[in-house]
């Protein structure tokens, strides 16, 4: 008994285990869809229907009809679907469908009301998309073009299409079936796509991408650097055309002319080699001096220069004072015969300007190297000496402010030291007080502007442009100056005359260049 | 452009008694202005169907919507392209008319209850007087097509009572202010939808060269 009784209940409990999985639910989910307006289609998604083939039915009732209709085509439009054709379809009318499902285990069913066909129009994108990009002035511009979906029927007013564009951007441009877009830049790659919508429903899917690409206006670049190269070139050229009408000065400038020692019948080289006689030989050559007996028939006098009432060299030339002081400008032509002249100077005021400084010293550099030939020379301070003149003589009267004194005339200078031509003028440069304080002094003579130890400084006529900027602060000075006793001076630029303190040059090297 | 489009379909009624100076409109050219202005109405429409079911209806469900009446639903119009092309052009233009005729209470009145409730923004205001406005125009404008059809011949004259329209709906007049707001806004979206295609297809049947 106990066995029977456990074998039916097993067997029960298993029979009933089979029968509680098996459920038929009720389809979901219910979509529709109309391309054109004309007709529709509506989708649903099966329930759980246990495993079982089941078969589905769709039954529907318009707002006007009472009858029941069942779903005219169940295969157009896919599975799980009903497929509504022209005849059956009607807009703005109110559907109620029921979708039944059937199966071994059951019915299942369930209602999906649409109230208006036009919710759920949605056409398809447009076609034959086209983008061309027009190169025409003034500017490049994406040329659209487009047809509408297939089934639309736009010839009869039924339906309004209405398109929407976007190039990297939304544009609604409404009903026409081509758009112009004048918004691209050249060299950008744009990308187009079209979609449509019908009446007030909803839009479409997005047409495929077309792609154009705007070229490069080479020619708006070219006109571009043209015209900066143009405009680059005008101020070049007025600059070059400005340093060509000065290059004298750039030149002055830029390239201050560097001394180099030019001595006839000097060699660097010899220098270099550094044998005292040879460089002697060179550089006194074929001097003639006159007989000592000539020399001592003369006075000895003192050239004496001072820029102050004070007269530092007579201090420091007071143990020398039978030598003379010469002024020699710094190419030395040896085959000049130096002559001692009756001097005496008072040297009062030496009024420096610096400009006309700078304006003398510069025309010195300007000057070619000549020969020194003094032709004539007048007298000095009252003193009547007559001088005579000589092959060549290199030295210059200096001028005593005010009184009148006599002037050599230089006619020839070296290219480094300046002087005096014949037809100079009242130097310019002088500040008017100057000017008017002195007496006027014959055209060909120069002035001396300014003395010291080492240097002497010689106006020359006309006014000279250049840019000696370069002040030697010690010739400014004269309390400070020592006089060099060897011969040192420094060559400033070969601007300014050397003044040799103990006289001509005789022996050892007469002058060192720093 | 709205102000252009009323004043010219006035213009166009003053043209009518001979008046110089009025510029001659052809049939096609009425019939571009009417559609114009049933687009735009339609237009007006939708935006305000829009906006009420945003702000009134967050939860969206289209298909368990409960029915809903519209008044002019006992009028008989054309649900399908080759129906409204197989009509008379007679019964399809006094379709038009009388749709236009019975919105145009309801709208004034949908309005002014629009204009008294704070929750719409003027631009909604805006919209509904413009929208109840442009019914009236409309169906003005929709006249002198009429009008100008039987004058050139092409529907015959049997529509002589379409001058006073109101007559043919005096029994519905009441049936409207069943309606509430949302279905109201609902029902003329359908019906200005449907006044602009069958004026659309009025047009390409009667004037078919310029554009259809």
């Amino acid at each position: 008994l106990s066995i029977y009784l456990s074998l039916s209940l097993s067997l029960s409990l298993s029979l009933s285990l089979i029968y509680i999985i098996r459920t038929l639910h009720s389809p979901r989910k219910f979509d529709c869809r109309s391309r054109e307006k004309e007709t529709f289609s509506c989708w649903w998604e099966p329930g759980s229907d246990g495993g079982l083939p089941t078969e589905y039915r769709l039954f529907y009732t318009q707002e006007r009809l009472r009858e029941v209709r069942e779903c005219p085509d169940y295969v157009s439009a896919g599975a799980n679907s009903c497929f509504f054709d022209k005849k059956h379809t009607s807009i703005w009318a109110e559907y109620t469908m029921t979708v039944v499902a059937t199966n071994a285990l059951g019915n299942a069913s369930e209602e999906f009301r649409i109230t208006d066909v036009m919710e759920y129009v949605k056409p398809d994108p447009p076609v034959n998309v086209t983008v061309v990009v027009n190169s025409s002035a003034p500017s490049p511009f994406l040329e659209i073009r487009w047809k509408s979906p297939p089934d639309v029927d736009v010839r009869t007013g039924w339906v309004t299409l209405k398109y929407e564009l976007r190039v990297k951007q939304n544009d609604n441009i409404g009903s026409e079936t081509f758009f112009n877009f004048y918004n691209v830049y050249p060299g950008l790659l744009y990308m187009v796509q079209v979609r449509c919508k019908l009446d007030h429903g909803k839009w479409s899917e997005w047409s495929n991408t077309i792609f154009a690409e705007i070229p490069k206006n080479h020619q708006l670049e070219k006109y571009f650097w043209i015209f900066v190269f143009v405009f680059s070139l005008v101020p070049f050229l007025m600059a070059m055309y400005i340093v060509l009408l000065k290059r004298n000065a750039v030149k002055q400038c830029l390239l201050p002319p560097v001394p180099g020692p030019k001595i006839k019948g000097l060699n660097a080289h010899l220098l270099k080699s550094g044998r005292s006689e040879d460089v002697v030989n060179a550089l006194m050559g074929n001097q003639n001096f006159p007989p000592v007996a000539a020399w001592t028939e003369q006075v000895e006098d003192f050239l004496l220069v001072s820029d102050s009432d004070e007269w530092l060299l007579t201090d420091s030339f007071a143990s020398e004072k039978n030598k003379d002081i010469f002024i020699i400008p710094a190419g030395l032509h040896l085959g000049l015969e130096i002559q001692r002249r009756d001097l005496s100077v008072d040297l009062n005021t030496w009024e420096k300007t610096d400009d006309s400084k700078e304006e003398a010293k510069s025309n010195f550099s300007n000057m070619e190297p000549i020969n020194l030939p003094v032709e004539k020379h007048e007298f000095l301070n009252g003193e009547e000496k007559s001088i005579q003149p000589l092959a060549s003589t290199s030295y210059v009267d200096i001028q005593q402010h005010p009184t009148l004194t006599d002037y050599s005339r230089v006619k020839e200078v070296n290219d480094n030291t300046i002087l005096i031509l014949n037809e100079e003028e009242i130097p310019h440069g002088l500040d008017a007080e100057e000017v008017k304080s002195e007496v006027s002094v014959p055209d060909d003579y120069s002035r001396v502007k300014e003395v010291n130890s080492d240097v002497v400084f010689l106006e020359k006529g006309d006014s000279a442009d250049g840019c000696c900027k370069k002040k030697e602060d010690h010739y400014t000075d004269w309390t400070n100056q020592k006089p060099i006793m060897p011969l040192e001076s420094e060559l400033s630029k070969g601007f300014c005359l050397k003044m040799i303190a103990s006289g001509y040059v005789d022996s050892g090297p007469a002058f060192s260049v720093k | 452009a709205l102000c252009s489009r009323l004043s010219s379909i006035r213009a166009a009624s003053s043209c009518t008694n001979g008046q110089t100076g009025c510029h001659f409109l052809s049939l096609a050219n009425l019939f571009d202005r009417v559609i114009q202005h049933s687009a735009r109405m339609h237009g007006i429409s939708n935006d305000l169907h829009s906006e009420f079911e945003l702000y009134f209806l967050p939860s969206k469900n289209q298909i368990g919507r409960v029915s809903r009446n519209c008044h002019t639903s006992t009028i008989l119009t054309p649900n399908g392209k080759e129906n409204a092309q197989r009509i008379a052009r007679e019964e399809l233009t006094e379709v038009i008319l009388k749709l236009l005729v019975a919105w145009r209470e309801p709208l004034w009145h949908f309005h002014q209850n629009m204009a008294q409730h704070r929750e719409f923004n003027n631009f909604s205001s805006n919209k509904s007087l413009e929208m109840s406005e442009m019914v009236h125009e409309l169906r003005r404008g929709v006249q002198k097509v009429v009008e100008k059809m039987q004058m050139l011949g092409v529907i015959n004259s049997s529509l002589g009572n379409l001058g006073s329209p109101e007559a043919l709906l005096a029994s519905d007049r009441a049936e409207w202010r069943l309606m509430n707001d949302y279905d109201l806004l609902y029902c003329f979206r359908r019906d200005s939808n449907k006044i602009q295609n069958y004026l659309k297809i009025l047009k390409c049947r009667i004037v078919p060269e310029h554009g259809c």
